[in-house]
């Protein structure tokens, strides 16, 4: 037989229940707008009817309901979703670092401009046409004095703006090595504290949330894979577990952990709580010379890096995300050859430089000065190698001392002729080119690369956006869904209330109503 | 789908963005009148245009070249037309002077007329344009003709014969060691030059009255020519060979004009100089006319600079400039996109259910 009380219990189950669901929409609405927050739901659930079926219940016309319980507070998120997300922001942030560091080298190499290296080029050239024309004239020969020591000046200057954005992304490969290594103690620690809870049967929604966010943030920087261990003791069915997250390659072959959690012995699928830690990636040169280089000692570019005490080659470390890209950016060795963005371009320059001044100073050779005196270098070199940072007028050049003459008189201007068509008639690894349509096909291979980063940074960012769009469209908290909600809450809230009056009243009728009679 | 106003929100800041890097874009290519601002921007274009660029300052240097061009050939033409000029009025007078009714103080009074157009002529040959002598080569610095120091009597060779030339039937021998002087293979010998002189052409004895010693500084020897670039590999000569025009035999010839008018010698000698006088006349005529074919083809160049700087200049613009129109009406409507995405975004951002509320 039921209790006459009974009908106070359902309502008040179903007070605090709708009070709960209020309180979750509550948490909801605050955080409507907290970066990767999922909107969380109570799972209404019933609670056991009576009676129970067993030997002594007592026989009733039918089961009869008890009201209701929140069986868990769960977020509402699609896994699948964040792992096309995570895969789309590696490939961003791969391709956008890199469109940024093409951007600028653009800058820097300023062409097509009035002001670039091609230009600087072709006014050289200018004056040493005006210089053949009127070879004894001073003013001519101060003017391509002048010029030839712009030449220098920019190779000079491009090669040192080259260079120095070159060490400041060796400034951001630590510092974005730094980022990894700390988002993967965060997430270590957050795995900790999951581990801690999810025993208990709990749901640590908003744990779950911030080790979300920080696996995307990671993502950007490298290709991760992220793994599922169950926690012990007796999780929750929501329950998420432990992750374990794996740097991988392109093609998802795994490189190293990154957060590592392993299997408990004899317990497929469970985390032995032991096994949690954070393995931090390094790329620094050791003083100690037992240590791992990570850079090579010659050229200063990137030979590998570690992983904990591991060294993985550069060849093995092929992955999408930023801290690829900027190694591609600063340059890499390769089979002992020098790779990446700003190395070549740098070596393209100093190949430039030392073709172009090495040819330039052999014609200057060949002919006479004012004087009617063997010229001597234009450009300085003394057995090193020319390159376009060290490029520089010799010191012993004067205006007098410009051999403009194939002959000794003064007023034969022949050689500044040949001087100029030095640019036209170039060879540069053993190909017959002019210092122009060279220098083109440099500039050509730069905006083809940066066009081509621009546009798969674009794409894959319109991917990103795409994926990250569902995921809002799942997870987002909507202001109106949840106002709708808190009056349908309200309302129930309201009516178990209403209920309790009505049990009230009929407590009442029987308390003070009945037996009475006669009174 | 599930919509929720965080969404639309993320869409309109991501939209309005991208509709501003539009903008972005448009002003750019207004404010600079290009199409592109960096290479990536078109990679075929940026190479295109640096090309240009350089086809274009080329031309415009030969252009400039041209100018240089023009001044060593039109200073060349006046000054051989003033030499012609002041020939023929030499002519004129040793036509008069012939006369045998001329006594010696008339014709001497025309030797000195006759002088002082030598020294014109010397001074026509030593013409400098800019710091530049014209008659001499290369050796631009140097001026080319010294009347003092042309047809000097023989023994000045002795004892040392160097720096000076010997010129022989209009070729110039230079000193060679000795008393040998030389014209590529041709070599005259002079013996005993203070004595009694005697001289050999390649062996062969010619007569030393035929020979004109002169001191090198005093008379053009540099043959070199002046070349100017006009167009990529067009290399145009632009003096004039000044031994084949104000050489040593031309001033030695005047002197001796002049030393027959002063030493009275009779009209017929006198007229025989006329056929000297006809030669000089034809030689500077023959320089002159090679000089105006040369300038002809100069002013060929010059009409094709021009317009290959026009192309240059179109192909350039062709390839780089924005088109104004164009960015405008794209800018225009981008500009009402722009207005459009604000409006809605103002409208769709603001209500929510609970301003219906109650």
């Amino acid at each position: 037989m039921r209790s006459t009380f009974h009908g106070l219990e359902t309502a008040r189950r179903g007070m605090t229940t709708q009070q709960s669901a209020l309180y979750v929409t509550g948490h909801n609405i605050s955080n409507a707008n907290t970066p990767g927050y999922s909107r969380q739901r109570v799972n209404f659930e019933q609670t056991e009817s009576y009676p129970a079926p067993s030997m002594n219940s007592p026989m009733m016309p039918g089961q009869l309901g008890t009201g209701v319980q929140a069986g868990s507070i769960e977020r509402v998120r699609e896994d699948f979703l964040d792992k096309q997300y995570r895969n789309e922001n590696s490939k961003t942030g791969y391709w956008s670092s890199r469109s940024e560091a093409l951007e600028k080298m653009e800058e820097i190499m300023n062409e097509p401009s009035d002001s670039g290296l091609s230009i600087t080029l072709d006014r050289f050239w200018q004056s040493l046409q005006d210089l053949s024309v009127q070879p004894e004239d001073p003013g001519a020969r101060s003017v391509v004095l002048e010029r030839g020591r712009a030449v220098a000046e920019t190779f000079n200057f491009l090669s040192d703006s080259l260079t120095a954005i070159q060490n400041d992304f060796k400034d951001q490969i630590n510092i974005t090595v730094d980022h990894a290594n700390s988002l993967s103690r965060q997430i270590n620690n957050i795995n900790k504290q999951i581990s801690e809870i999810e025993p208990h049967g709990y749901l640590p929604n908003d744990l779950y949330d911030e080790r979300d966010r920080l696996i995307d943030e990671l993502s950007e920087i490298v290709d991760i894979k992220v793994t599922r261990l169950q926690s012990g003791g007796t999780p929750n069915k929501s329950a998420e577990g432990i992750f374990k997250v794996e740097m991988v390659d392109k093609t998802g072959n795994p490189i190293g952990d990154l957060v590592t959690a392993n299997e408990l012995a004899g317990k497929p699928g469970v985390i032995d709580g032991n096994s949690m830690g954070s393995i931090p990636l390094a790329i620094q040169n050791p003083t100690d010379p037992t240590a791992i280089q990570n850079f090579d000692t010659t050229t200063g570019l990137v030979k590998s890096i570690s992983l904990g005490g591991t060294e993985i080659s550069i060849d093995s470390f092929n992955t999408n995300g930023k801290l690829r890209s900027l190694i591609d950016s600063y340059g890499y060795m390769e089979n002992g050859k020098e790779v990446g963005l700003y190395p070549e371009m740098l070596s393209e320059l100093d190949l430039l430089a030392k073709s172009f001044a090495e040819a330039f100073n052999s014609q200057h050779k060949a002919g006479h000065d004012l004087s009617g005196n063997v010229g001597g270098n234009f450009f300085f070199d003394d057995g090193t190698e020319i390159d376009a940072k060290n490029i520089k007028l010799d010191p012993t050049i004067t205006k007098e001392t410009i051999a403009a003459a194939v002959t000794d008189k003064p007023g034969d201007g022949e050689n500044a002729l040949l001087l100029a068509n030095v640019k036209d008639n170039l060879t540069i690894n053993n190909v017959k080119t002019s210092v122009n349509a060279y220098y083109e096909g440099v500039i050509g291979d730069m905006a083809v690369n940066s066009q081509e980063a621009t546009r798969l940074s674009a794409n894959s960012g319109v991917l990103r956006d795409s994926v990250e769009q569902r995921r809002q469209s799942v997870s987002a908290v909507s202001i109106d869904e949840e106002m709708t909600n808190m009056i349908k809450f309200q309302h129930a809230y309201n009516a178990s209330a209403r209920n309790i009056t009505i049990i009230d009243e009929m407590l009442d009728t029987i308390i003070n109503g009945l037996g009475v009679g006669g009174r | 789908m599930r919509v929720t106003q965080s969404m639309l929100t993320n869409n309109m800041l991501k939209n309005l963005s991208q509709s501003y890097s539009r903008l972005d874009k448009y002003q750019d290519q207004l404010s600079t009148g290009k199409k592109i601002n960096r290479p990536s921007d078109d990679p075929v274009v940026a190479m295109k245009g640096m090309n240009y660029r350089t086809d274009l300052t080329e031309i415009e240097q030969y252009q400039r070249n041209l100018s240089e061009a023009y001044n060593w050939m039109e200073n060349t033409d006046s000054a051989y037309d003033k030499g012609t000029s002041a020939l023929q009025r030499i002519r004129e007078l040793v036509v008069q002077a012939s006369n045998d009714t001329y006594e010696g103080d008339q014709r001497r009074l025309i030797a000195v007329e006759i002088k002082e157009l030598t020294d014109h002529l010397e001074s026509i040959a030593n013409t400098k344009v800019g710091n530049k002598y014209i008659f001499n080569g290369s050796d631009t610095t140097s001026a080319p003709v010294n009347l003092d120091d042309i047809n000097l009597p023989i023994e000045n060779l002795d004892p040392d014969a160097t720096g000076f030339v010997v010129t022989y039937q209009g070729n110039e021998y230079l000193h060679s060691g000795g008393f040998t002087f030389k014209n590529g293979t041709d070599i005259i010998e002079i013996t005993d030059p203070a004595g009694t002189p005697s001289a050999t052409l390649e062996g062969t004895p010619i007569e030393i009255k035929d020979l004109i010693v002169s001191k090198q500084s005093a008379v053009p020897t540099d043959v070199q020519e002046v070349k100017i670039e006009l167009s990529k590999g067009v290399n145009i000569v632009v003096n004039s060979n000044p031994t084949n025009s104000f050489n040593a035999t031309f001033f030695s010839d005047l002197k001796e004009i002049i030393s027959k008018l002063e030493n009275s010698s009779s009209g017929e000698e006198i007229s025989d100089s006329l056929d000297t006088i006809d030669n000089h006349l034809t030689n500077i005529t023959s320089e002159r006319a090679v000089m105006g074919a040369r300038y002809n083809r100069v002013e060929l160049i010059e009409d094709r600079l021009g317009t290959q700087e026009v192309i240059a200049n179109k192909m350039l613009s062709n390839n780089e400039d924005a088109d104004i129109e164009r960015v405008i009406t794209d800018l225009k409507i981008q500009e009402s996109i722009h207005r459009a995405a604000l409006g809605v975004g103002a409208r769709i951002v603001q209500p929510s259910l609970l301003d219906f509320l109650r």
